[in-house]
């Protein structure tokens, strides 16, 4: 058995909610049946960007919010391969802001996990786009990225989860991933991650959560509703968790992009790019330039 | 003084005249300048006698001069014939045809002391010596109803003025509209005779030139925005993410139709951050990619190629020059992105920066761009400027027989079944390690931005961070061999040197011509690899030389500059030739300070 790289230890502090996500990462992926070696993890720049490290996969390190465009690169690149991007909320929805908003648009099927503890930990607890009004100084109301994502008219799979309930966690990342096997398109998943060291809110957090699915007319495939839902229980003072998006069936129409460019799934990491398999169109090619 | 009633009089004979020019002889090289507002259908005209002249076997080469907007504005395109192969705009203009003002005021400075200014006397007058009124839209619209077809009256104009085969002249026609149905086809042809009667009825108007026929019957028409679209195709590019920016787009435009067949990806991204980011997960994924951009999305880009290099992903990147910095002349023409280039993004990592001086070589050097980056895993840069990228002109046909495709030390999953370890960063004597990308069975690859050790884990041990900085840096040593090696024109005896890189090729080569015919003896060394600063070809040319003159697009002397700090011993050869007005050399402008010694 040819050696090569192993998990190193994980370097977050004892506690912090993303252990959370590292277990249920490793157990979804597993469970929704991913060939060990067609697993690529795509951390962004953050405590949470370094999950990568710390799973025996394949792995790549972006930059500073590029993460989504790196993904989305990858799985065009080679639709085989099952990508899972995670970062946290400052490379999420700050300086990758664009990204964000253009993942859901361009519908490849990729996972993509930010985990949310509402500020910046690495460089030691700045206020990030999801802060409370009043944390650190904070004056902007915090960003949704929830709502946000449901305001984008693709048939995408979206959930919340929370750190303290592992269990739910592993059953949505399950099928998050199955959904991007079956190359129906791009899966967001935001995971409440308390931060233990800056602002531990794990037992507030555990007070407000309530799953969308318990609440009267609860129906993941219609938005308006699922909108309504979730910014009522935001005005009561609690946090919406669970699958707040799941289109009721495929949309033949709509599959992921990577289907939509590479209807035989062979795509241009793979595809045979030599002179000799080639040359007859190349010559073609060439020919028509008159 | 023009006549006003040309304006009110849909006389097919009257013309406006102010005096007729000596009859010239017959002409081997000519250029046709055609302006007007965007709408006037300048480019058509253009194109017509371009299909024209490549009937008749000649060489041709069109510029364009287009403002940064969709319609309206001043327009203007200038269309060199030549019996030998040129690739540079012609120093003076032989005839101008101007459906606005603005044209004859664009064109006169560059008109030849004999040539001839044609305009369009139903929209304005003009008193200019040498100028010739027809009213060509009052003409056509009289007639076919629609004064649109002004241009095509002009072309046979023109066809009537240059002596054009009347048969050949109307096949063109027939070509260019055939497919846009019948009645269109019929209104050009209408639109065609009127101009060449109105030309034919002007007394001393007819034949005042003949073109000499050429041989150049086997030849292309194109761009090097496809030549490099192209050459990404057969070098086994399969990837490409970009964002719209002139000059650059017709090379993601020409992949989005050449890539689909081949199972290539072609995206437009939300950005230029989005474009290099995509690129370089389709390459960590083992794809061949290239991103194509200029100067503000290269700006944008800059941390991602620094990532790129670190992180060792072979990525390409296509920087279509234009003026700069910031918006700059978004349509115009410079050669100002290269010490940025060289010195792209905060800290150290190795970029080879490569240049094509000719469309045939945007073919061949992006192939060979494709290989380096991946037999190197590092960025490499494709240099072009907005000339070479957007000029049309003839070129030999494309040549499948130098392509070769060569991917570096890139694992399969049977390979990799034979070793014991695998390491995405294995040290190695020249400093590439072995790759297995992603799907690869048996192994994992783990690849960062952050300084990593062998494996791909972040390190920050001080031994460490030394080896790999030896092991990223000393590529620009181990490679400098496999870099693209010059092109040498001239005497290899002259003791005046020329050094020019891009587009400058056509005008250096034109001006080698002009020095000649004038006894002086020139060697030029057109660089196609900018960086790593090629010393082992450029020391001994320099030792050979008296004078060197560095022929570049910019105002500092970005190129000579750096071949001053490579080479000091040589920096009292070495002068500099610049030009950063947004327009292209023209031969003369280089031969005059090498003429004059300067």
């Amino acid at each position: 058995m040819v050696q090569s790289v192993k998990p190193v230890p994980s370097t977050w502090c004892p506690g912090c909610g993303d252990f959370g996500v590292l277990a249920a990462v490793k157990k979804a992926a597993q469970e929704a049946g991913v060939p060990p070696y067609d697993e690529v993890l795509v951390g962004g720049i953050g405590c949470s960007g370094g999950i990568h490290n710390f799973i025996e996969t394949n792995g790549i390190h972006a930059l500073h919010g590029r993460l989504l465009a790196q993904a989305v690169g990858i799985k065009l690149a080679n639709p085989q391969l099952t990508v899972i991007a995670a970062g946290g909320d400052g490379d999420g929805y700050a300086i990758g802001m664009g990204h964000f908003i253009h993942a859901f648009k361009k519908n490849a099927s990729i996972l993509y996990i930010v985990m949310n503890n509402e500020l910046y930990g690495l460089t030691k607890g700045q206020a990030s786009p999801t802060s409370q009004l009043g944390y650190e100084g904070n004056v902007e109301p915090p960003f949704d990225a929830i709502l946000t994502a449901l305001s984008i008219p693709v048939p995408n799979f979206i959930a919340r989860t929370f750190s303290g309930d592992p269990k739910t966690m592993i059953q949505v990342l399950v099928e998050a991933i199955k959904f991007n096997r079956a190359n129906r398109g791009f899966a967001f998943v935001e995971d409440l991650s308390p931060c233990v060291t800056y602002n531990d809110t794990f037992k507030d957090w555990r007070a407000r959560v309530v799953d969308v699915a318990t609440l009267p007319g609860y129906d993941p495939s219609d938005r308006q509703t699922m909108f309504r839902l979730c910014t009522e229980t935001m005005h009561s003072g609690k946090i919406p968790i669970g699958v707040m998006h799941r289109p009721s069936a495929p949309d033949p129409s709509m599959p992921g992009l990577e289907l939509k460019l590479l209807p035989d799934k062979i795509g241009p990491a793979v595809a045979d790019i030599g002179l000799a398999t080639n040359r007859g169109a190349y010559e073609k090619l060439l020919r028509a330039v008159a | 003084m023009t006549t006003p009633a040309a304006k009110t009089t849909p006389d097919p004979g009257v013309a406006t005249a102010n005096h007729l020019p000596p009859r010239s002889p017959e002409l081997s090289d000519l250029a046709v300048m055609i302006g007007g507002q965007g709408g006037d259908g300048t480019l058509t005209v253009s194109d017509l006698l371009g299909r024209y002249f490549r009937k008749r076997g000649l060489y041709i080469y069109t510029s364009r001069n287009v403002l940064s907007r969709i319609r309206g504005g001043h327009a203007d395109a200038c269309i060199r014939a030549s019996r030998d192969p040129i690739a540079a705009v012609k120093a003076e203009v032989n005839l101008i045809v101007a459906f606005d003002k603005e044209a004859l005021e664009i064109g006169r400075s560059e008109l030849a002391a004999d040539g001839w200014m044609l305009y369009d006397s139903s929209s304005f007058q003009s008193d200019a010596p040498n100028a010739v009124g027809f009213p060509f839209a009052t003409l056509v619209g009289g007639v076919v109803g629609q004064p649109i077809f002004k241009n095509t009256a002009a072309y046979g104009a023109i066809s009537v003025i240059l002596g054009f085969d009347p048969d050949q002249t109307r096949a063109v026609i027939e070509e260019r509209f055939a497919k846009r149905g019948a009645e269109a086809l019929q209104k050009n042809l209408k639109a065609l005779e009127i101009g060449r009667k109105a030309a034919a009825d002007t007394p001393g108007l007819a034949n005042r030139w003949h073109v000499a026929d050429g041989d150049a019957h086997n030849q292309i028409l194109t761009i090097g925005n496809q030549a490099v679209a192209l050459g990404f195709v057969v070098g086994g590019g399969r990837f490409f993410a970009g964002y719209p920016i002139t000059p650059a787009t017709e090379i993601m435009e020409y992949l989005m139709r050449y890539l689909p067949a081949f199972h290539g990806v072609v995206r437009q991204a939300e950005d230029e951050l989005a474009a290099v980011n995509m690129i370089i997960g389709a390459a960590y994924a083992g794809a061949r990619v290239m991103t194509s951009t200029s100067g503000p999305g290269l700006s944008l880009m800059t941390e991602g190629i620094g990532h790129a290099g670190t992180a060792e992903v072979p990525i390409l990147v296509a920087d279509c020059q234009r003026v700069g910095p910031s918006t700059g002349e978004p349509t115009r023409h410079e050669q100002s992105d290269l010490s940025h280039l060289a010195h792209l993004g905060h800290g150290e990592y190795p970029r080879f920066i490569v240049a094509p001086g000719t469309v045939e070589d945007c073919f061949e050097i992006t192939v060979e761009a494709l290989n380096l980056a991946e037999r190197w895993r590092l960025p490499v840069i494709l240099l072009l400027d907005q000339a070479l990228c957007q000029n049309t002109t003839t070129a030999e046909p494309f040549d499948l027989s130098k392509v070769t495709v060569d991917r570096g030390n890139r694992l399969t999953s049977e390979q990799v079944a034979k070793m014991e370890s695998y390491a995405a960063y294995q040290f190695t004597p020249n400093g590439v390690s072995p790759y297995a990308p992603p799907g690869t069975l048996g192994v994992y690859s783990q690849i960062t931005g952050n300084e990593h050790n062998e494996m791909g884990h972040v390190s920050v041990n001080p031994v460490n961070r030394v080896k790999m900085m030896d092991k990223r840096m000393g590529k620009l040593i181990h490679a400098e061999p496999e870099l693209p090696v010059p092109h040498m024109f001239g005497d290899a005896g002259a003791k005046i040197g020329i050094i020019g890189y891009g587009s400058t090729f056509g005008p250096i080569r034109e001006a080698q011509g002009l020095l000649d015919r004038a006894g002086i003896r020139t060697r030029f060394y057109n660089a196609r690899t900018l960086f790593p600063v090629p010393s082992r070809t450029l020391e001994p040319f320099l030792a050979s030389m008296d004078v060197v003159y560095v022929v570049e697009h910019n105002y500092t002397g970005q190129f000579a500059e750096m071949i001053r700090a490579a080479l000091p011993q040589h920096h009292a050869k070495l002068r500099s030739i610049k030009k950063f007005d947004g327009n292209s050399f023209r031969a003369p402008e280089i031969v005059g300070p090498i003429q004059g010694g300067r």
